[in-house]
C-alpha cells in the first residue's frame, strides 16, 4: 500500500491545502497502461488499485492510494513502486 | 514514457501548394486543451484553432504562440497531447483531422 499525503510546505511557502487538475482522457488511459504493466511484469500480482483525488485537499490528508495484492510481499512492495513512480512521470494531473 | 505517436497515412499535398515547409495548405479546426501553467498564462482553459493539416509538432507550437504569446517562457518544458497521445516537440509530423483534440501538457506533478 502506498499514502501519499502533502508536506505543508511547497517552494517554500506554507501550504494549506492543494489543488489538483487533471486530463481526464489521458489519465485514465495512462492509469491503465500501469496496470497492464503491472501485470505483465508481476503476472502473480492479483489485484491492483490506484486512486488520486482531485480538486482541494487539505494538508495531511492523502491525495493518492496505491493498493496492490500478490501472494508474496516482494511482488507487491515492486509493483506499488513501480506505480507511484510510473503516475508521477507520465498521467497528467497538477498540483497548485 | 512521452513516446512517440504513430504517423498517420500521409494525404498527397493540395495541387497548388508549394513545396517548401510551412504544413500542408488545407486547414483543420482542432480543439485545443490547455492546463496547470498554460492555463494561467494565457487564463484559457479550451478553444478551436484553425491549422494546417501536415504540420510537425514545433510548427504547431510555433503557430499557437503566434496567437498566445505568453506561452513562449514554458517552450521548453511542455509536450501535446494528440488524440490523447502525448507528442514531443519537434519534428513528428501531424496529420490533423478536424475535431482532433490537442493539448498542451505542462510538467505534470501528481502523486
Amino acid at each position: 500500500l502506498c499514502l501519499g499525503t502533502m508536506r505543508n510546505n511547497f517552494e517554500g511557502k506554507k501550504v494549506i491545502h492543494f489543488m489538483y487538475e487533471v486530463y481526464t482522457s489521458v489519465a485514465e488511459t495512462e492509469i491503465k497502461k500501469i496496470c497492464r504493466d503491472v501485470r505483465q511484469k508481476w503476472p502473480s500480482v492479483k489485484h491492483i488499485a490506484v486512486h488520486h483525488r482531485l480538486g482541494v485537499v487539505p494538508i495531511t490528508e492523502a491525495s493518492v492510494i496505491i493498493a496492490v495484492s500478490s501472494p508474496h510481499r516482494a511482488e507487491s512492495l515492486e509493483a506499488v513502486m513501480y506505480c507511484i513512480n510510473t503516475l508521477k512521470a507520465s498521467v497528467p494531473i497538477w498540483k497548485k | 514514457r512521452f513516446s512517440s505517436r504513430r504517423r498517420r497515412r500521409r494525404e498527397p499535398a493540395a495541387e497548388g501548394s508549394p513545396p517548401g515547409d510551412r504544413g500542408s495548405m488545407r486547414c483543420q479546426q482542432v480543439a485545443m486543451q490547455y492546463f496547470a501553467r498554460s492555463t494561467e498564462l494565457e487564463e484559457l482553459r479550451s478553444e478551436t484553432l484553425s491549422v494546417p493539416q501536415q504540420i510537425t509538432s514545433l510548427q504547431l507550437w510555433e503557430e499557437i504562440v503566434k496567437i498566445h504569446p505568453r506561452l513562449v517562457v514554458i517552450w521548453d518544458q511542455v509536450v501535446f497531447a494528440v488524440q490523447q497521445a502525448y507528442v514531443l516537440l519537434g519534428d513528428q509530423l501531424l496529420v490533423l483531422q478536424s475535431g482532433d483534440e490537442v493539448a498542451i501538457i505542462p510538467p505534470i506533478s501528481g502523486g
